[in-house]
């Protein structure tokens, strides 16, 4: 290949990955968090404070209960399936509308037969984790941060395609080789390239899926518009909104409705294989008795994170919508489906699920490296023009690099960690969790800015690991010997103690290089210590 | 087929292009997409999503490989060429399935 072009895709990848890098980072270490979300949750979710939930035979008792003492469950109520600290009741409701939900309550029966209702929510700090996910870190409101991850996706696409065309000519020759050596931006480069070669895949995917996550609206804004050029405009009249709201239907009308527990047997005759894990009936004048559902089904991708739904006549079972259903679908929707399947790594059970975190956490590692590279080439620029110190530019880069992902890292484990301990009836949770994790981060961006790339390195991953064994430590110390264990919380903790190891091993290591390491790399701190005597 | 050397210098120009042009470019190709495949008059069948999430590997292919062109002033040309055409074809096929 002709070196100009590769010459120029260099400059092009140096660039786009400058930009798009740190951001970069914070999607895929949160996202390698999201794969374990339930577990997550589960394990974050304070003890219901209800009796345990009633079979699901006697559950027609507890839902007239509940129908009778709360009017405003009539209109739409949820029956679950799975029961566990994350969705503590078998039967749950919600107040507001979709946009704007209000309060969820969670129903029980108490041993004597009576109804209790609890508000307790499960703890909402696994959907911060897929926030900070979605919007690579940024605090701002959905709409305005999410057209800058799309703009980042573009970015991240470009940077693998020039990322690429920088490899072509010397694969062959670098692909298998790990130059452990002397030359240390060469043995960054060689693991970059490894890295970033045999997960080329997983990052298309990802890149191509992010920016449809982030413009999807605009496209079919933008396609609806071209479609409608020239077309006799259909005036479609919604409902009168605004109106006053819908009476709650009559307890005799909802009688109609099949119970539970034969309800979910008919399901499976429909659909042998699938687990279902909610129903909701609901009911309107319009629409009459409908439900929806919602399960998994490991043979198939589903079109939610964890989840595909479907529609059900609630009446006779008959499943009556099943585009997003797994293994109900046709060519068309199977295949889009498969595209949120690939992203969110749902396909195939808890395999697949351990190498899309394997994968997350590689490619947040990839962009890393990617930095260093940047700082490094730019450092060995200057000492050949002359410059003793390094500019500031390479300076304040070194330093974001090292603040950046270490404050992500530690920003997530304490507000993890905090799931624990804040008081259970506190106002507003998410907002508590939001607000920890931005403080952490925010103060390992600045002690990187104010020490330093080489000093604030080893500071920072000593603070990541200690942040991360908090979240174990969380687990001793909180709610007392009462909790109940689960293959899920153990998984939780298990990964945090073995993520808060290798921080303490990565910290002593960059402790070393600090005192021990070449005195002109931006990571010595001898250096730094006598341009400042 | 060129004496002058490729550099990223003129990097603006030609990445603009990619973004203006090359979306206009891929609404006009997933479009056609949609009016060869997509039936009923609801815009959200399956083919329809499809025809939406073909607008990400075909735009990014544009935004990837703009940097080929010469220039800047190259790049808006032969895009504003391959809109022009593919433009055409949209309409063309509307007007032939209709």
């Amino acid at each position: 290949m002709r070196t100009d072009i590769v010459k120029t895709y260099k400059d092009i990848h140096s660039w786009v990955g400058i930009i798009a890098g740190l951001a970069l980072f914070i999607a895929f270490y949160a996202g390698a968090i999201t794969m374990f979300e339930e577990p997550l949750q589960r394990w974050a979710s304070p003890l219901t404070e209800l009796s345990p939930p009633p079979s699901l035979e006697r559950t027609p008792d507890l839902v007239d209960k509940v129908l009778a003492a709360h009017p405003e469950a009539r209109k739409s109520y949820r029956v679950h399936l799975a029961i566990g600290a994350e969705q503590p009741a078998r039967v749950s409701w919600s107040t507001g509308s979709r946009r704007e939900p209000g309060i969820t309550y969670f129903a029980s029966l108490a041993p004597d037969g009576s109804l209790e209702v609890s508000t307790q929510q499960p703890s909402e700090v696994a959907q911060l984790i897929d926030i900070l996910h979605q919007q690579v870190g940024l605090p701002f409101e959905h709409e305005i941060a999410m057209p800058i991850m799309g703009a980042i996706a573009l970015l991240y696409a470009i940077a693998i395609v020039s990322g690429v065309i920088c490899l072509l000519p010397s694969l062959i020759k670098d692909l298998f080789a790990l130059r452990f050596g002397k030359n240390l931006k060469r043995m960054w480069l060689d693991l970059h390239n490894v890295l970033g070669l045999f997960s080329l895949p997983f990052h298309i995917v990802m890149a191509l899926t992010s920016v449809i996550f982030a413009f999807h609206d605009q496209f079919y804004d933008a396609q609806r518009a071209v479609q409608n050029i020239g077309a006799t405009q259909v005036q479609r009249e919604g409902p009168p909104r605004g109106g006053p709201p819908e009476a709650p239907p009559e307890l005799a009308v909802l009688e109609e409705a099949l119970p539970p527990a034969e309800l979910v047997r008919r399901i499976g005759q429909q659909m042998p294989g699938f687990q279902l894990r909610t129903i909701s009936y609901e009911y309107n004048a319009e629409e009459g008795h409908h439900g929806h559902i919602q399960g998994g089904d490991p043979r198939y991708g589903v079109r939610g994170p964890t989840y595909g739904l479907g529609e059900v006549d609630t009446r006779t079972g008959l499943i009556t919508e099943g585009d997003y259903l797994p293994g109900k679908q046709g060519p068309w929707f199977a295949a889009i489906s498969s595209f949120f399947a690939v992203h969110f790594g749902n396909f195939g059970g808890a395999p697949v699920r351990w190498s899309y975190f394997a994968l997350g956490l590689a490619g947040a590692f990839l962009f890393y490296s990617g930095n260093l590279l940047w700082i490094e080439s730019r450092r060995k620029k200057e000492r050949k023009s002359g410059a003793v110190e390094q500019t500031r530019a390479t300076r304040i880069l070194g330093a974001l690099t090292v603040g950046v992902p270490l404050g992500c890292i530690a920003g997530i484990s304490v507000t993890i960690a905090a799931a624990k301990w804040l008081p259970a009836g506190l106002d507003n949770l998410a907002s508590w969790h939001s607000r920890i994790y931005y403080a952490v981060f925010l103060l390992a961006v600045l002690w990187a800015l104010g020490r330093g790339a080489a000093r604030s390195g080893a500071e920072l991953l000593w603070a990541a690991a200690f942040a991360t064994a908090l979240v174990p430590i969380a687990s001793l110390t909180a709610f007392g010997a009462g909790e109940p264990r689960s293959d899920a919380t153990l998984l939780v903790e298990l990964v945090a103690a073995f993520g808060a190891a290798s921080f303490a091993m990565m910290a002593r290591a960059a402790r070393r290089r600090s005192v021990d390491g070449p005195r002109d790399s931006i990571w010595s701190a001898t250096k730094s210590q006598a341009a400042t005597a | 087929m060129s004496d002058k050397e490729l550099t990223s210098r003129d990097w603006f120009g030609k990445a603009s292009a990619a973004v203006v042009l090359g979306f206009t470019l891929t609404l006009a190709l997933t479009c056609t997409f949609a009016a060869l495949f997509s039936r009923g008059d609801s815009y959200f069948t399956a083919q329809g999503q499809m025809a939406m999430w073909l607008s990400s590997p075909i735009w990014c292919v544009i935004l990837s490989f703009c940097f080929f062109f010469r220039s800047g002033i190259q790049a808006w040309t032969w895009l504003a060429a391959a809109n022009l055409i593919a433009w055409s074809l949209y309409f063309g096929i509307r007007q032939l399935m209709s």
